[in-house]
């Protein structure tokens, strides 16, 4: 009885904290006036394959349906929203405000904790907003979600593929070596770019901080859309500062993420001790305009599941509530309906156990209090927790006999 | 404080000169050790060289030198921030100077070729449109033509001397390896200072 690679079973008090997280995440979604859509776990795989890049596309799960329609289960969120945006709610008032929480599915060769082939992302899609209002709203949105779920030493990089444009450019790079030069800022492949002999490159890779290497990058940048590009940077740089996230955000002009996706600023968030990003998102004006809907579109995303590695990682994930059940009932519907209208959650005791027995149930659940209706009386017990507080063990399986 | 992985075995001699030269007090004498403490704080992990991406991918480790012959051979992400010069070797295709493949003699139809180097192996043969069987090894490639296991090797030529005493000779070269120093592109960005710093001083050694 095994599971394919990839997926995994979430177990109770695993769920919940799984859900805690996506509660907290709606909830901040809700307040900046987000709200939430659902689209459909496999799409036409042309639909796919219009949205994104290669990179996504070559991972997405592709099968057939009976009249050999090609199908893929949604390897992300935001091409099926902008395909719902652009055929359903042309007629909505922009900007639109969008949100999710939502199963995505990506075929990895070698699926590892972080990467699994079933996973869940979060996010948000601002659509028909251009300026970088828009850019702020997202960048600002996801540090709040992130502080929110008690990750308040996260550190966020900013950047603009426009930037990296316009240096590339500056430094006088043209033909194929553009892709290739760009594929290596986004791996910071130091070596590989040294051998393009164009050292200025090489110090802007590894350039990362403040405001003083925008004023380097308005030196090398010839292009109207990069130095624009700068002025939106620098502008996102102090409305940080302004709202008390100066010290968390920064520049880092290798940033770059999904290079046939992103057309201007990106931005990812970080914990120290965690090596991989735990949320990211930025600009996809191209993207609406493919499904014939011209209108820009920012948003962001996070794995929960990386949220989750990461917050138990560090110990701090959220606890359970300190009882689940408010009440045991043993023998009376009347009783037991009347405890749930008042808002508590009931457990049923099986009848013909005796008082000792609902006791010893009651601790086993850390349930406070037991309600007994017997011979026609009604009667309430309280119970005192067990001295030695059992904690929930790891989901790790005991043992089963060999299959 | 760093946490950095150091590859045992072929490079690890140059590896420690090289990060003391960067002022990192590497221990003499570090016996039979997993990790050891420096008097400055930075944690080093001493391991097999094909391991070195995998903790510096998931960030165990922050940083580490490893060969680029490990880093053609694994999926893992990390990112090359300099070349340390040392631990030159060229990845060959060899065979048995009998065989008379270096000197242009017709491949065999159905060609076996033993390797550690797999991915890059396959790679090599399949921009060439050759069809062959790889047959991927761990250890002792250079047997593998000597008694009938494949016809060409693909490995790590250093001196050439192993070889030599095979009575191998190469066929063609792919591609050329040195060291490699190597950082985890997240802790890249959470240490950035202290990382930066590292980097300087290694490039200054590899400059003096």
């Amino acid at each position: 009885m095994k599971l394919p690679q990839g997926v995994r079973d979430w177990l109770p008090h695993e769920l919940a904290r799984k859900r805690n997280i996506e509660q907290v995440l709606r909830a901040v979604f809700g307040r900046w006036s987000y709200e939430e859509v659902q689209t459909p776990t496999f799409e036409r795989f042309d639909v796919i394959e219009k949205g994104l890049g290669n990179e996504l596309t070559e991972l997405s799960f592709q099968f057939n349906d009976r009249r050999a329609t090609m199908l893929a289960l949604r390897p992300e969120l935001t091409t099926p929203i902008a395909r719902l945006v652009s055929t359903r709610m042309r007629e909505a008032p922009l900007p639109l405000r969008l949100s999710y929480v939502a199963t995505a599915f990506r075929y990895y060769e070698q699926p590892q904790e972080g990467r699994m082939r079933e996973f869940t992302q979060a996010g948000v899609e601002l659509i028909g907003s251009p300026g970088v209002d828009a850019d702020a709203e997202t960048l600002f949105m996801a540090i709040e979600a992130c502080d929110e779920i008690g990750m308040k030493d996260a550190t966020y990089d900013i950047n603009d593929s426009r930037v990296v444009d316009g240096i590339l450019d500056g430094v006088g790079l043209s033909g194929s070596d553009v892709p290739l030069a760009k594929t290596m800022m986004k791996e910071r492949n130091i070596v590989g770019l040294r051998t393009l002999d164009k050292p200025v490159l090489v110090e802007f890779a590894l350039r990362r901080g403040g405001r003083e290497g925008i004023g380097k990058a308005r030196k090398i940048c010839k292009t109207k859309d990069s130095q624009a590009a700068l002025d939106r940077l620098e502008t996102l740089l102090i409305r940080s500062a302004a709202l008390g996230y100066g010290d968390r955000v920064s520049v880092d002009f290798a940033l770059l993420r999904d290079l046939d996706y992103y057309t201007g600023f990106i931005f990812e968030g970080y914990l120290p001790e965690i090596g991989f990003p735990l949320c990211g998102g930025g600009r996809y004006d191209s993207l609406l305009p493919k499904f014939g809907y011209k209108v820009p579109a920012v948003g962001w995303s996070a794995g929960v599941e990386r949220m989750l590695i990461a917050l138990e990682r560090r110990g701090k994930h959220i606890t359970r509530r300190k009882h689940r059940v408010d009440v045991l009932v043993s023998g009376a519907d009347v009783v037991a309906s009347r405890e749930r209208a008042a808002g508590n959650t009931v457990r049923y005791a099986s009848s013909g156990r005796n008082e000792a027995a609902l006791i010893a149930e009651a601790r086993e659940h850390g349930i406070p209090r037991i309600v007994i209706a017997e011979d026609g009386e009604i009667r309430e017990v309280r119970v005192t927790p067990a001295p030695e507080k059992k904690l929930p063990k790891t989901s790790t399986p005991r043992k089963t006999e060999a299959l | 404080m760093l946490t950095i992985a150091v590859p045992k075995g072929a490079l690890y001699e140059d590896s420690a000169a090289c990060l003391r030269n960067a002022g990192i007090d590497v221990p003499d004498d570090v016996g039979r050790k997993l990790a050891v403490v420096t008097s400055d704080g930075t944690q080093l992990l001493f391991l097999r060289p094909s391991d070195v991406p995998a903790y510096v991918e998931f960030g165990a480790a922050d940083c580490g030198i490893v060969g680029k012959d490990v880093l053609w051979e694994t999926d893992r992400t990390v990112s090359e921030l300099t070349d340390l010069g040392f631990g030159y070797c060229r990845l060959c295709v060899a065979a048995r100077r009998i065989d008379r493949y270096h000197e242009g003699a017709p491949l065999p139809t159905f060609l076996r070729v033993a390797t550690k180097f797999a991915r890059s192996a396959e790679a090599y043969f399949a921009e060439r449109d050759l069809p062959v069987e790889l047959i991927p090894l761990h250890g002792s490639v250079e047997l593998s033509p000597v008694v009938g296991l494949a016809d060409l090797i693909v490995d790590l030529v250093a001196t050439g001397n192993t070889l030599r005493e095979h009575d191998m000779v190469i066929v063609d070269e792919i591609a050329p390896s040195t060291a490699r120093f190597v950082v985890n592109p997240v802790r890249f960005r959470t240490k950035y200072d202290e990382l930066i710093g590292l980097l300087s001083r290694l490039d200054g050694t590899v400059k003096a």
